[in-house]
Order: structure tokens, then sequence, then C-alpha cells
């Protein structure tokens, strides 16, 4: 008797004009102990699916199958009592967002313990000390401290521990993580999968593992549901699902992993495009001490060079709180630095004034991460597209609406989508919509901040693939801001690696895949999940006490440099320099 | 968090000071004075006499330095209408009708106000739902007056149940305080219908259900104590609102309270009730706005205990 049971299941939901069939028809069964990824993109009806098998879905849904058993419960006609019993119990869910997964007004302790205390009845403290030893299990190593926490007290990757612990407490047979790590980053989401497969081999549970990422998939199962659209595309083992796609959308699933392109060329004599000289950039944080104030500073970029060469692509690359995307707004004088040089073909235009700047605002552009909130909701793409023209008085309101149309073909939208708004349009084809306003100007300089992080894979190869084009048609120099490695490994020229506001590490793309020198860098690589199951493999991670470290682990490198307390940046290959401590 | 209130008292006072020199100089740059000769017929010694009496003859600035030095000392001074009493005797006779009748009007409104907008977020779109938003959108929109002539039209008039008037006697409460109960109520169904629909939209009541809490667990424990948040900040001022009497339900029900005074001090250039009146408003709000940010900031641990490790 399997634990999970699917088997025509359908799921619609009524809305204002109409209903939305989110499942079209899908069956699949899991078994005691065995571990299930259902790979898809957002609105394949992936995690609708299993919300259904909890029943945990609005009630503007009509779910209806020929089979929904869940531990031998018809999920469809059990009372609600027996709902409330099986879910946590029978199945228990970890979510993507940790951070809003917690009820923010009650302790990490008491949100654990009332879990078990809603199944079992034990004392309180009974049902602390057990949250205690669930805590230590998801290797909290303070753990009875983080009890008393509130939820804004803890970071993502912590939270999300304690949302496994919180899930563990009712000792689930199966065990439903609706994508898990995508909101984490890439050195987290490692140690969050490793943990996953650790607790689920500890408590011999089975795994339903819901993601868009192929690379978790890779890590975490062994057998693949692929879906699209409501549907079911193939099933299969996950070894042959990656060696032997049969469907097309799995292959172009695939294909996603292993973008290649051609390098570009610049010319390496010539002045740099951009460069950037001693940025930085502190921000004055406030303290308040009983009546009076106190002035701290926070650096969040400290003395960074970049060098930038024409008709290049250069990765920024690092992780939340890096200071990459502070970097590429100080680049653009969208956030002024603190201090430090922004040499644009050898001019520095740090200290122009509004006036001053407009010819160089001309040449440098910038598309950033959220294409919904970069978008005005009142304006037609035709007006969006148009409006730096408009902004720098080129053309005539005709020939600016006809070169709007033409860009919006150019970034592979149908000219018909002028007269629609942002709202209408997929994430994909908003982002291709700021593509085309960035660069209509026809500037010299783009700075993509994240442009594909928001984005499903497949159509994430696609905006890739445009860039890509746009900028050896354009012969554009881009600064390419990203958290995620694998699609700088493909798109870039030369990679340089932030961590806490400093660069660690900068070499030509290749040498920094062959050759990382920086422990950051490294941890940041293995990182990176496998593209194909395997290529699993051990990892070693920097701590946490590393990671919250002032200074990380520095590689210790002689040269015939002078010996020096501080880490400095060591050039020690063309183009490769990484930051170390210096000694005699 | 002591240090945060003691600042926060600082900037009451200043405010205190600030609006008291705004209130002074309007109340005075509006031509006329207490003893006009259309107003208050007496010759012209009589007039000088009566100003020097008041101080009226001396700069403003002194005027002000006066009254405010009063101030400290709990003097308000006495006033015009009602010269066989002093400001704060007439404001704590005055006072305690509006305080009764508003603040029961409050205490009553604003938690069957809770209720019903509870019972609308559970049972959205439903009869209720649409019952529970026409009358919270009734009780916003139709004013005071109308509301309390409906109620002795309806209650007094034509069933005779109660009286109209509206005070002393406990029976003759029942009227106004419905009336004064109508926009707490109101306000606070709204409040509470939109805190909870945002609160059980969010994320955590999914992971709560899928924990297999109970329904009434989730509902009673997680919802109201985070949809309470929004409602306790807006509860010490709309109170500080109502309990000061409301000139109109004072009027239509003949109630010997604070409301009618408000109007009245402007009308005949009362200038020390009028001081008063405002100083003691401008105070009371700043001391609810402060108590709501204190509770606001116990109840949200976000606040209570800083920012992320």
């Amino acid at each position: 008797m399997p634990l999970v049971e699917i088997q025509d299941l359908k799921v619609r939901f009524r809305q204002y004009g109409g209903t939305i069939e989110a499942v079209r028809k899908i069956s699949f069964s899991l078994d005691a102990g065995e571990s299930l990824g259902i790979v898809g993109e957002s609105g394949s009806g992936k995690s609708v699916s299993c919300a259904a098998l909890l029943r945990l879905l609005p009630a503007t849904a009509d779910v209806t199958a020929a089979k929904l058993m869940l531990d031998d419960v018809d999920v469809l006609s059990a009372r609600k009592g027996d709902m409330e019993r099986l879910r946590g119990r029978a199945a228990a869910m970890i979510f993507q967002d940790p951070m809003s997964a917690f009820d923010p007004v009650f302790t990490i302790g008491h949100q654990i313990s009332e879990t078990i205390r809603a199944h079992r009845t034990v004392t309180k403290s009974a049902a602390l000390k057990e949250a205690r030893e669930l805590l230590e299990r998801v290797e909290i190593k303070n753990a009875a401290d983080v009890l008393a926490y509130y939820p804004h007290q803890l970071s993502g990757g912590m939270l999300q521990r304690a949302m496994i612990a919180m899930a563990l407490s009712c000792r689930p047979k199966v065990l439903i993580a609706d994508e898990p790590t995508t909101a984490l980053d890439v050195t987290i989401q490692a140690q969050i999968l490793q943990l996953i497969k650790k607790v689920q081999a500890e408590f011999g549970m089975a795994l339903i593992m819901i993601t868009h990422d192929l690379g978790v998939i890779a890590e975490t199962v062994d057998r693949v549901l692929v879906m699209y659209n409501g549907e079911v595309m193939e099933e299969g083992p996950v070894a042959q699902i990656f060696d032997a796609p049969r469907h097309d959308y799995t292959k172009r699933l695939l294909a996603s992993l292993h973008t290649k392109f051609e390098p570009s060329r610049g010319d390496a004599d010539a002045a740099p495009a951009l460069q950037l000289r001693g940025l930085s950039k502190s921000f004055r944080i406030r303290r308040r001490r009983g009546l009076f104030t106190e002035y701290g500073a926070f650096d969040a970029v400290r003395d960074v060079d970049i060098t930038l060469p024409h008709n290049r692509i250069v990765a920024v690359v690092g992780e939340s709180g890096s200071g990459k995307t502070t970097t590429g707004l100080m680049a653009m004088r969208l956030t002024e630095a603190s201090a430090g040089e922004i040499l644009v073909d050898g001019k520095d235009i740090s200290s122009l004034s509004p006036e001053a700047m407009r010819p160089y605002r001309k040449q440098m552009q910038i598309v950033f991460q959220d294409s919904y909130s970069a978008l005005d909701p009142m304006m037609t793409l035709t007006e969006i597209i148009a409006e730096p023209l408009v902004i720098h008085r080129i053309g005539t309101p005709r020939e600016r609406t006809e070169k709007a149309l033409a860009w919006l073909e150019r970034v592979g939208l149908d000219r018909s989508f002028g007269s629609r708004y942002a709202h209408e349009l997929s994430g994909g084809q908003r982002q291709r919509v700021a593509i085309a306003r960035a660069l209509i100007l026809e500037p010299k300089i783009l700075v993509a901040d994240e442009p594909t992080s928001a984005l499903d894979v497949t159509v994430k190869a696609q905006i890739i693939t445009l860039l890509k084009d746009l900028q050896a048609e354009l012969g554009l120099s881009m600064l390419f801001i990203s958290h995620d490695l694998s699609t700088v490994k493909s798109l870039t020229d030369s990679v340089v690696v932030m961590y806490r506001g400093r660069v660690v590490e900068e070499a030509p793309t290749e040498r920094i895949f062959a050759d990382p020198r920086h422990p950051y860098t490294r941890a940041l690589l293995d990182a990176v999940p496998a593209t194909n199951p395997r290529d699993k493999r051990e990892r070693s991670f920097l701590s946490a006490e590393e990671i919250s470290a002032a200074t990380p682990r520095m590689t210790v490198i002689q040269t015939g440099l002078a010996p020096h307390p501080d880490p400095q940046l060591v050039t020690i290959a063309p183009g490769h320099r990484v930051e170390a401590i210096v000694t005699a | 968090m002591l240090g945060y209130i003691l600042r926060r008292l600082v900037s009451v006072a200043v405010t205190f000071i600030v609006v008291s020199l705004i209130i002074f100089l309007m109340m005075h740059s509006i031509p006329g004075g207490p003893f006009d000769a259309n107003d208050m017929p007496v010759s012209e010694a009589v007039r000088a006499k009566l100003m020097a009496q008041l101080g009226l003859d001396q700069p403003l600035y002194v005027q002000y330095f006066r009254y405010m030095w009063g101030v400290l000392h709990f003097d308000f001074g006495v006033p015009y209408q009602s010269p066989g009493e002093t400001v704060l005797q007439l404001l704590s006779r005055a006072w305690v009708p509006s305080l009764v009748l508003g603040g029961l009007g409050v205490l009553i409104g604003a938690p069957l106000g809770i209720l019903l907008g509870m019972a609308a977020a559970l049972n959205r779109n439903s009869w209720i739902d649409y019952i529970a938003s026409a009358l919270a959108t009734l009780g916003l929109t139709v004013p005071v007056f109308v509301t309390s002539m409906l109620l002795i039209l309806i209650f007094a008039v034509w069933l005779n149940w109660l009286p109209a008037s509206g005070w002393p006697d406990p029976e003759r409460w029942i009227l106004p305080v419905a009336a004064y109960a109508a926009i707490p109520l109101a306000t606070y169904a709204r409040y509470t219908r939109a805190a909870m629909l945002d609160t059980m939209s969010r994320q955590f009541v999914t992971v709560l259900r899928a924990k297999g809490l109970s329904e009434r667990r989730i509902i009673f424990q997680h919802v109201l104590r985070n949809s309470a948040i929004p409602l306790v900040t807006v509860f010490l001022p709309m109170f500080i609102g109502t309990a000061t009497g409301s000139i109109f339900v004072e009027a239509m029900f003949r109630v010997p309270g604070l409301g009618a005074y408000f109007v009245s001090s402007i009308e005949v250039r009362d200038y020390p009730l009028e001081m008063a009146l405002m100083l003691m408003i401008t105070f009371m709000y700043c001391i609810a706005y402060l108590l709501s940010d204190v509770v606001y900031a116990l109840i949200n641990p976000r606040i209570r205990i800083g920012g992320a490790e």
C-alpha cells in the first residue's frame, strides 16, 4: 500500500469571470521512505497538487480525483478533524520563504512546541525540551537560545532549519518540501539540501521535493516527475530523466542547464569602458542611547576596484549583503559613493552635476531584478520603452513610437504588445521590455542587476541568450551582477567575487572555475548544485562561524611583496587577483 | 524603552508649546474681542476697566506668558461666560457627562465592532459579511446628528421606550451612548475585517494549517494576535476624540457636556476657556499617541526586540 496515491487529480480555481485549470490531470504514488522530485516552472501545478494532498487549498479551489489517498486516509472525504490529525503527522511541509512561514509574534520555541502539543498530550515543558532536541538535530548550535527567539531575530538559513525541525516534530511519514531553498543564498541552499537528505535518512521518511531547479533534483531524489502546464510530462528514475529525457520539455529544461556562448571579443589595450577605483559606500546607522543618538557606520562596500573593458561582460558575484548591488548602483550614480572614482572612458564622473551627468546617463543603462516594480503600471509598453527618448529629447513622437515598436521586436516580442500594460505580461516578457528600454538609447555600458533571478529556468536561459546576443550586436560593455555562478559560467568573460563589501577574488571566468583560490570562492563553487545526479558529491562548507566571522579564512601567500598584517589583493597570475595575507 | 518614553515626553512638551502658541496667536488674530460694543453695550470706561482687569490691555506676549505661567500652576483662569467659577471647575463639571456618554460609546462600540469585523472576515463574501460591511459603511457615512435624530424619532417619539433627553439618569444614557457608539463600531468593524483578512492571507497561516493545528486555535491565537496589532493603535485616539463630547450629540440629547463649549468659547471670545480646551485636547492626544506607540512596541516583537542577529 503506497503512502501517497493520487489518481487523476484535477484542481480548478474559480475566479471572477471563469475558472483556471491549475492541475489538469495528474497521477502518481509514493512509497514509504522514497524520494520523489516534482520539477516544473511556476504555474505548472506542482505546488497546488501537494497542497491538494493536504487539503490546504482555499475555498475557491475545486478538487476532484479518482483517488487521493494519504496514509490510507481518503483526503477528499475525510472529516475536518481527521484532516487536522493527518497534517503534520502523516505529511509535514516546509515552504519556500522561511521568513514568512513563521508567525512573527510568537517565539520559535512556542511554534514548535505548539505543533507537538497539537498532536500529542504532553506538558509544555516536555514539548519545549523536545523542541530543543529537534533544533539540535537540525544542527542549530545554540538551540536553547533559539527557542526564545522571535522569527525576525534569525537569518533565512537558520529559520529554514527551524522550519525543518518543526516539520520533524510529529515524526511525519512524508516530508513535502516546496521550493525549500529558492529564497536562500547558494551556500546556504547546499547546506539545507544536505540537511534535508540527512534527516530524511535519520527519520526514515519519504520525501517529495518540489522545485524548479534541476540541480536541486539531481542532488536529492531518486525518482522525478516533470510537470508542465498542469500535466505530467514525464516520469522516471532520476538518472533516466537526466541521461535519456524523452519529452521535449524535459530536454529544454536540461538544455537550459548547459547554455554555451562564444566569448566576447574586446580590445584589451584600449582604455576600459568603465573603471571603478576605490569605490566605497558606508551607511550611517543611528543608535539610540537614552536621550541621545549615536551614529555608527556600516561599510556596505569597501574600497572596490573593478575594470570593465570595452565589449566585455564582467560578472560581479556574491551573496545577499555582499555589496554587489550597491556597487552596481554606485557605478551608475544611482546611489552616491562615499569615496572613490567612477571612470567612464577615462573620465571621472563621480562628482559631476546632474546636468553634466546627462550625456553619460545616455551611455549607461541598468536592468533590475524585479521587472514588475521596475515598469510603471500606468504606462503602455510603447510609452515605457520610448520614455528614455523623451527624456533625452530624441526624435519626433512618431519616430519614438516606431523605434519603441522596433525594439519590441528586437527583444522577441510582437509589435502588438505595444499597447499593453506591464501586468499583462509574464516575468520573462517584462524583463524583455526592461531590456528594450535600457538599450533603446544604444548605451555603451549596461549594468544588469540579477536580471534573471526571478525567472523560471527555461525563461532564464532565453533572457540570458537575448542579453548575450544584444551585447555582441551592440558591442556593449556589461556588468552582470548575480548570485548564480552557473549563469555566470556560460556568459561572462571574467568574474569578480564580492564578500562582505570587498572584492575577494577576481579572475577570467575559466580560471576562477578551474583554480579558485579564496576560500569563499571555493565555498561558492562547491555549493553549486550538480547538473547531473552522477556528479553528486560530499561538500565542505564554510562553517556557520566562518560565514559570520568578520574576516573569513585567508589564503596565506608568500610573494616578493612586503609583508602586511591586513589582507591584500594580490595578483597571482595575469588578471587573477585574490585577497590574502601576505607573509614574508 | 525608558529612554524612548523620555524622548517622547520631551517631544510632547515641545508640541504642547508650539500648539499653545499657534492657538493663542490665531485666537487673537481674529478681529474683535470679548467686549465688543454690539455684543456688550457698556461704556468706554467700563470696557477699559474690564480689559485691564482681565489683562487684555497688555501686549500679546505678556498675555501669553501670563497665561502659560498660570497653566504651569494649574491655573487656567476664569471663563468669561461663567465668571462664577474657574475654568478648571467648569471643565470638571462639564466633562463628566461627555466622558460617561462618549466613553461608554467607545467601550461598547469598539468590542461590538471587533466582533462584527471578525464575523465578517470569517464568513467572507457571505450575507454576514455583506450586512456587516453595510452597517460599517452606514456608521461611517451617516452624520452623527442624523443618527441621533433617528434614534430619538424611533425610540423616544414612535416607540416611546426611552426618554429623548440624555442626562442625568442612567436610563437616559442609552440613546446618546448608542449614537456615540456608531462610529467606533463602524471603524472597528472595518479595521478588524481588513486586518484579519490580511493576516489570514499570509503564508504562516497555511503553515499553521499544514502543521495540523485546529482552525479554532489558528484563528483565536495566531490570527487574532497578529490582527490586534493595528487595532490597538487606533483605540486611544478614538477614545479621546469621542470622550470629549460631540456638540451634535450633546445638543440633540440636551446633555450639559463639554461639546458645546468648544464652539461657544470661540463665539464669545472666551480666551481662557478656549485655550484650556485646546491645550487639554492637545495634551490628551499627545499622551494617547505616546501610549499607543508604547503598547504597539510591547505587543510587536519586531519593535520590542530590535533587529536580526
